[in-house]
């Protein structure tokens, strides 16, 4: 999908589908596998195969409390496809662009700028994830639950120093507040037609349809 | 004892790297501007990556160790000492080489960077090992850590050292000489008569050449020394 503000659309519309029910669940799923790269936009199988075992702990604790642990690992995991989707497909400024173009060149270039470098740590995050592991095969020290603790540190104070450097960094070229650009967007001609379908699927799945179908009946 | 690597290539996004040549024991230098791939032959060599095709081939190395350019990377325990006892060293022969006595206790985050830089230094250093690959070991040090690392690494006196670095002013006294521009890898040849063919030797060297001296090695001091040699 070419246009950000579609994708962005789409995304937050199915995820919001998908996290609130098992039908908007299908439902993204569907759109998913009809509009976007599928496998080609997944992440690592490693990355993804973690994601995926920690939303299983999570839907298995809920399942064991009595909770709708089966219908959470089902919505959770459509979300994360989705999310993946997206990440896979924004480029540098797209964000940016989008908040802009949406709430203006103060609240918006705020919002845009705050999320653009968000994404660029998810980037930078698994650079370091994969330099740690390689300090950690040097040293001998296999992956597992006892490594996760020191890397989990490292990856907290080089974040925090990151984000405190490029802090400083704005301060010292003047940044206070707001900024001036000009978004362009370009549309492809399926990106009309996958949003629609998006939106419609959205809305579908949170009408309540047994009622509607009862009243039709 | 050498390190053969034969039509290497690894490709990543437009990024390609290619190489071939010969690592024999002795101290090796591989320079090239940031971004020219010299971390990336790094982890080749260390066999922490798969090359695309060709391939790197020990012969009788028996162990390899890797110093990273970020020392932060290299953090796995709470204190100063219990990080140098991770490599498998005695933590206060490791303080007292990396000039951090008196620190044991202190948080690794706590320390500069350059401080860290010494401290992951001092314990690739000391752990000896066959092969020895320090990438950017100079980075984020002053003038003075810096001549003691050069000196840190004179003192291996048997096998291999490869240093990847774009370090121009304070260099250790090396054997070879290798250029890494554009993710290609060219040999330059042994030291003394591979300096001329540097393209990326430092200035005080260039001055000593275009002078017509001939230094012995790439150390500001050769330089002076073979200057002084030719204007008596």
């Amino acid at each position: 999908m070419q246009d950000p503000r579609l994708r962005l659309l789409s995304t937050v519309v199915l995820s919001l589908a998908a996290f609130a029910s098992t039908t908007g669940a299908v439902a993204a799923l569907v759109w998913w596998l009809l509009f976007t790269p599928r496998a080609k936009a997944l992440p690592r199988p490693g990355v993804l195969l973690s994601l995926i075992a920690m939303i299983a702990a999570a839907a298995f604790l809920s399942a064991w409390g009595g909770g709708p642990g089966l219908s959470y690992l089902i919505r959770m995991t459509v979300v994360l496809l989705l999310a993946a989707w997206t990440y896979a497909e924004t480029e540098d400024g797209e964000v940016l662009a989008v908040a802009v173009w949406a709430l203006g060149n103060r609240v918006g270039f705020e919002v845009g700028l705050i999320a653009e470098m968000g994404l660029t740590s998810l980037a930078v995050i698994r650079q370091e994830i994969d330099q740690m592991r390689v300090a950690m095969a040097l040293k001998g020290i296999r992956p597992g639950a006892r490594s996760i603790v020191p890397l989990a540190v490292t990856l907290i104070v080089t974040q925090i120093r990151r984000s405190d450097e490029i802090a400083r960094l704005l301060v010292v070229r003047g940044y206070t507040i707001g900024g001036r650009i000009c978004p362009q967007f370009r549309t492809d001609s399926r990106d009309i037609p996958a949003s629609l379908t998006a939106v419609i699927a959205g809305l579908l799945s949170c009408l309540p349809l047994r009622d509607v179908f009862i009243l039709v009946g | 004892m050498r390190v053969d690597i034969k039509d290497l290539l690894f490709s990543r996004g437009s990024f390609t790297l290619r190489g071939s040549g010969t690592f024999d024991a002795g101290v090796h230098l591989v320079s090239g501007p940031v971004g020219s791939g010299k971390s990336t032959l790094a982890l080749l060599l260390a066999e922490l990556l798969r090359p695309g095709s060709g391939a790197v081939r020990r012969h009788g190395v028996s162990s390899a160790l890797l110093l990273l350019q970020f020392p932060e990377h290299h953090i796995t325990c709470p204190t100063v000492a219990q990080e140098a006892g991770s490599w498998g060293l005695a933590p206060e022969d490791v303080l007292a080489r990396a000039d951090l006595a008196g620190r044991a206790d202190d948080d690794p985050f706590h320390l500069s960077r350059g401080e860290l830089k010494r401290l992951t230094l001092a314990c690739t250093v000391m752990r000896n090992p066959d092969l020895l690959m320090l990438d950017e070991p100079f980075s984020s040090l002053d003038c003075t850590a810096k001549r003691k690392a050069c000196r840190m690494i004179e003192e291996r006196d048997e096998g291999i050292t490869i240093i990847f670095s774009h370090e121009r002013a304070v260099l250790p006294r090396v054997d070879t000489l290798w250029e890494m521009e554009g993710g290609t890898l060219t040999a330059c040849g042994s030291v003394p008569r591979a300096i001329p063919r540097w393209r990326h030797a430092p200035p005080y060297l260039r001055y000593a050449l275009e002078e017509g001296a001939r230094p012995e090695n790439i150390r500001l001091q050769d330089a002076r020394e073979a200057v002084c040699r030719t204007h008596g």
